[in-house]
């Protein structure tokens, strides 16, 4: 068998707020192998997000050591962190988070910028995300012209445009109806099957019947 | 990130807010051609200063009456008449000079025909013209006959001739200077300058005549002296001072009566007091690009706030601290340097327009709006830095949890 994508040993994030301190995750082993789908479940404040930020190389952890794609993230500066985001993953939010007045074809390109591609490169592999996305006739328009599920599924294409390893997915569905949310679902099994590496955070049990391995999360803890 | 990235990124963002970028442009723009035109204007009064005073006449020396001082009251100058036309003959028997005339004045209603004008009468000689740098247009200057004869003849300045409507034909003709007839043998080529210092709107006639007709006596109001080369200068100063100390009877270590002004003198002292004029006004303006630079920095701030999660979402996609500040330091600097071309546009325009008015021409110096680039984008990289380094610090998490 391969090397693990994701390897989690004893991590542990505790936030100091002075007088208390807030453990957000205690001790957490979890090991995610190339091609996995997986959903993280749990309630809400159970520690979810935390997981995924440091699992996203946004956060670090305060104990334990997290390998990813075989590169200890502790070792790594800020400036580290930003390149292994930057060719590692692909992030999906809740909120969609695209870039606002900026058209869904530059949204997509924006990833590609910050590793150096030319304009025409980039541009032409948006396009070509966007296509794969059943967006081809909506490159132009920026995100306020667009429905939430449409907006997910640029959201979704600029995440796949760095053709990542790991596709980091955060309540993907929370605030789309459940036929949008439907289709994002088809989404990621599709792209599952084709060998993504799919980590996925819901509070929804249903959304997570859909991935292939669920974990469960209470007080920032990992139950089986 | 190549810097065309950058730029097209401030570009595209810039243009989504105009109203905004213009307004901060415009402190940019307001500083940046406040300078440009500020400078012209020093530089081009200074010119044009200069040139009135080159138009005055080369290597002049003006020996005026001094002070009177009757026991501890000192009166004005000039307020000891002393100076006569024996002096004047005297300082033209030195060496060095080339030239020498003595000036008596009296303002007098001059009639022509049937247009007048009221204008200073110079009692003089013919050496007027070569001491003052004038040249005739028309007709002839004054000769020694028309000195020693008092003859009653007239060379008109450019402007009174004008006045009353006197042109070439009028040579040979008869004007009144208070009611006595004079003969027109000249009119003067005009200098062009205008103002307290125009010396086109005057009538010379021999100093004899207006001794026997309007002011009797023969002291005068002043002794022009022209000196053959710019390094006898000195030397002539030094020779009038000895020989008026003995005419006039002064002892050694006595006060003057008189005083000899320098042109050379007073062209340097022009131009040191112009060029701090200049560096004053360029002061001041630059203080309102200093403000434009605060605006810069106040609405980057903003920004940087307004965009906290955008910040958050480019970090989560791969950019680098650095990466960040990069574009939001290249996006002050576009407002800056775009502001800054702007202003530069305006304010040679303006400096072109005040130049046309002043008289002045237009002073062109390349140097200024450089140094009014290099300033604005000065003004971008001091007042964007920091700003920029607030995004670029910012923890992705908390941006992207932001509001
Ligand atoms: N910056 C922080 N400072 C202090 N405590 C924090 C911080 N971020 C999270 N926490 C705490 O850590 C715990 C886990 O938070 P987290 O955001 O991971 O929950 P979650 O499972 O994602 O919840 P939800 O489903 O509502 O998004 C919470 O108790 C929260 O209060
Ligand atoms: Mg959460």
């Amino acid at each position: 068998m391969s090397e693990p994508l994701i390897q989690l040993q004893g991590v542990s994030r505790i936030y100091d707020l002075g007088r208390v301190q807030v453990a957000a995750l205690q001790e957490v082993d979890l090991t995610v192998e190339p091609g996995e789908f997986l959903a993280i479940v749990g309630p809400s404040g159970s520690g979810k997000s935390t997981l995924m930020n440091i699992v996203g190389c946004l956060d670090r952890p305060t104990a334990g050591t997290y390998t990813l794609a075989g590169t200890p993230v502790a070792e790594l500066n800020d400036d580290g962190l930003a390149r292994l985001r930057s060719r590692t993953i692909g992030f999906v939010f809740q909120s969609y988070n695209l870039l606002p007045r900026t058209s869904a074809l530059e949204n997509v390109a924006t990833p590609l910028l910050y590793q150096g591609l030319s304009r025409k490169d980039r541009l032409a592999r948006a396009r070509a995300a966007l296509e794969r996305l059943g967006l081809g006739d909506r490159v132009d328009h920026v995100p306020t012209e667009l429905s939430g599920g449409q907006q997910q599924r640029v959201a979704i294409a600029r995440a796949l445009v760095t053709e990542p390893a790991l596709l980091l997915a955060d309540e993907p569905t929370g605030n789309l109806d459940s036929a949008s949310g439907a289709d994002v679902m088809t989404i990621l099994r599709e792209l599952n099957a084709a060998g993504r590496t799919i980590v996925m955070i819901t509070h929804d049990s249903d959304v997570a019947s859909s991935a292939r391995r669920q974990v469960h999360v209470r007080d920032g803890r990992l139950v089986a | 990130m190549r810097a065309t990235e950058l730029v097209r990124l401030a570009l595209s963002r810039l243009g989504s807010s105009r109203l905004r970028a213009a307004l901060t442009m415009l402190g940019v723009i307001i500083g940046v051609a406040s300078v440009v035109s500020l400078v012209a204007v020093g530089q081009g009064a200074t010119s044009g200063i200069t040139k009135q005073l080159q138009g005055l006449g080369t290597n002049l020396l003006t020996v005026n009456p001094g002070r009177a001082t009757t026991g501890f009251t000192r009166g004005a100058a000039g307020s000891v008449t002393t100076l006569t036309v024996q002096d004047a003959e005297a300082i033209g028997g030195l060496t060095g000079v080339a030239a020498v005339e003595p000036e008596t004045s009296t303002s007098q209603l001059v009639v022509a025909g049937s247009q007048n004008t009221t204008t200073t009468i110079v009692g003089t000689t013919g050496g007027y013209t070569t001491v003052r740098n004038f040249s005739l247009w028309q007709g002839a200057t004054l000769n020694g006959v028309a000195v020693d004869a008092a003859l009653r003849e007239a060379v008109l300045g450019a402007t009174t001739a004008d006045d009353l409507g006197l042109s070439a034909s009028a040579i040979g003709t008869t004007i009144k200077i208070g009611s006595v007839p004079f003969q027109v043998v000249g009119i003067l080529q005009a200098k062009g300058s205008t103002g307290p210092l125009s010396q086109d709107d005057q009538i010379l006639v021999p100093y004899t005549t207006v001794e026997d007709h309007f002011v009797p006596g023969d002291t005068v109001r002043s002794i022009g002296i022209s000196v053959a080369s710019a390094d006898q200068i000195d030397l002539v100063k030094a020779e009038i001072t000895t020989l008026l100390e003995s005419r006039h009877g002064i002892p050694v270590g006595g006060t003057d009566d008189f005083t000899i002004a320098d042109q050379s003198q007073l062209l340097s002292t022009v131009g040191s007091v112009s060029a701090l004029l200049t560096v004053l006004l360029a002061g001041i303006a630059s203080i309102s690009l200093l403000v434009g630079g605060i605006g810069i920095m106040n609405i980057m701030l903003v920004s940087v706030r307004e965009r906290t999660r955008e910040i958050g979402i480019r970090k989560a996609i791969g950019a680098r601290g650095r990466d960040i500040l990069a574009q939001f330091l290249v996006e002050a600097l576009v407002l800056s340097l775009l502001g800054g071309l702007v202003g530069i546009v305006l304010g040679v325009a303006l400096s072109a327009l005040i130049g046309a008015l002043a008289g002045w021409g237009f002073v062109f110096n390349p140097i200024t709006p450089l140094i009014a680039v290099l300033f604005s984008l000065a003004v971008g990289i001091v007042f964007g830095v920091w700003p920029a380094r607030q995004a670029a610090r910012l923890d992705p998490i908390v941006a992207l949890r932001y509001e």
